[in-house]
């Protein structure tokens, strides 16, 4: 059976470009936060004109709703309908800064709450694929600041950390995906556990049957990985399931609505160590002249 | 060449597209995979070159690696099995109509979604995913796979129109019987 050339040169070609994937893949699993040159250069282009897309989409969208309600008014009446019109978009324009204006003010109380070093980042796009919880955001205080690990916070609760990183665009990698580990502890009786990814709106948790946990308890950081400030909201118990020996399986569902998020905070650093002098009462030398005479 | 370049760029375009659009309307499930659309257009469409299609395959994959937040190298390993799939079923399914358009999609996006779990099934372990996390994601699938088939024709009328326009479509043997006459 005769090969001929062009089958040689195809087979090797194609043997070629299967061996790209693999060494990609081989890279990631020596370094799965590592972001090469030509990585880099790929995302510089992709972020941008994705948040260019959305933003022109948002104002297509708002425009086009406009439009379409500005003609409904005019069928009913003419001149009352302008009225009406304009009374119902300045409604809607106070009803949206409303919204912001709370959202703004639940961002900052976060801030002025929270001692560790934070940074806000917007949201502007959203994975793709059903078997990765990922949303990409984008500080806008310059290059290089967010690194991978880093804790990402939202006004309700975690967010998830960052797993890649490039210029001022970052992935985060929610605390839903398959990926995720958490360490965190039932609010009310501190029982610890290790928070994973399950599903769309759902994580896992095992702790020891030792302590009674019952659904409605809210979950939160329990600050021993060292990644995640202490304290912070991760969910709430949605059921419980008793396993076989100690442990107990508890379902969390997350405090934060990713689909909702548009502003997040970025920790950069832990919060400063407790001064262990604070609690000590220093004895103060009693000024001459202050004391009554006896 | 060509063909394979222009195939990359609108498969590019269309995952920011897609992404821009999802986080405008808010959508996290219902995504379409339009570089699947891509791939198995280059799989089923002009000449039906090998070489060149597992490129785009490859490159494709290798974007949405990068825009997915996936471990680099898994949908780009995903995209060229699948690629390599339709390749093979191209030579003996004949794709005609919108129907047939459609389900060369579906058959595309649940190739690469099998190809891609089976990937991080193998991998679990060294890239540190819960396996356990990874069977209840499938009911993701179905719904990503049902948009996938709804934007499957008018990306696939998309990529015809550009190949028109740019003149990439192999000219049939037709055409070249009535110019020997």
């Amino acid at each position: 059976m005769a090969v001929s050339l062009r089958s040689v040169r195809n087979g090797a070609l194609v043997a070629l470009l299967l061996g790209i994937p693999v060494l990609l893949l081989r890279g990631t699993v020596k370094d799965p936060h590592e972001m090469g040159a030509f990585d880099r250069a790929i995302r510089r282009i992709g972020g941008p004109l994705e948040a260019a897309i959305s933003y022109s989409f948002g104002m297509l969208g708002g425009f086009f709703e406009r439009w379409v309600l500005q003609s409904r008014l005019q069928d009913a009446n003419e001149e009352l309908a302008g009225e009406n019109r304009d009374l119902k978009q300045r409604m809607r324009d106070l009803a949206q800064l409303e919204e912001e204006n709370a959202q703004l003010r639940r961002a900052l109380q976060m801030r002025e709450r929270v001692p560790e070093d934070m940074i806000p980042a917007e949201r502007v796009g959203v994975d793709q694929s059903p078997f990765f919880r990922v949303v990409n955001i984008r500080i806008d205080r310059g290059k290089n600041v967010a690194e991978p690990g880093m804790a990402v916070l939202a006004p309700d609760g975690v967010v998830g950390r960052i797993d890649k990183s490039f210029d001022d665009y970052s992935d985060v990698m929610l605390i839903t995906d398959a990926r995720s580990k958490l360490a965190v502890e039932v609010a009310r009786n501190h029982a610890q556990g290790i928070l994973v990814g399950d599903s769309e709106d759902n994580c896992l948790v095992e702790v020891s049957k030792d302590y009674d946990v019952q659904v409605g308890d809210i979950v939160q950081t329990s600050g021993v990985d060292e990644l995640f400030p202490k304290g912070h909201p991760v969910g709430q118990v949605v059921g419980i399931e008793q396993l076989v020996g100690d442990q107990q399986r508890l379902r969390v569902m997350p405090s934060v609505r990713f689909d909702r998020i548009d502003v997040v905070w970025v920790v950069l650093a832990a919060a400063p160590a407790a001064d262990p002098a604070a609690d000590h009462v220093q004895t103060l030398q009693q000024a001459r002249g202050l004391v009554p005479i006896r | 060449m060509l063909r394979a370049f222009t195939h990359l760029i609108v498969g590019w375009l269309l995952i920011a597209v897609t992404g821009g659009i999802a986080e405008v309307l808010g959508l996290s499930i219902v995504l379409p995979a339009t570089s699947a659309v891509v791939v198995a257009h280059a799989a089923f469409s002009g000449e039906r070159e090998l070489v060149p299609g597992l490129a785009v395959a490859v490159s494709l994959g290798y974007i949405e690696d990068l825009h997915q937040g996936a471990p680099t190298g898994v949908l780009s390993l995903s995209f060229a099995l699948a690629f390599l799939l339709l390749h093979w079923a191209a030579g003996r399914i004949a794709v005609r109509g919108w129907t047939m358009r459609a389900l060369v999609s579906l058959m595309a996006v649940v190739l690469v979604d099998a190809a891609t779990l089976a990937i991080l099934l193998a991998l679990a372990e060294p890239l540190g995913i819960r396996t356990g996390a990874l069977v209840p994601m499938l009911v993701g699938v179905r719904w990503h796979a049902l948009a996938t088939v709804l934007v499957a024709p008018p990306v696939w009328a998309l990529l015809a129109r550009i190949f028109d326009l740019f003149r990439l479509e192999p000219r049939p043997p037709s055409d070249l019987h009535l110019d020997a006459r």
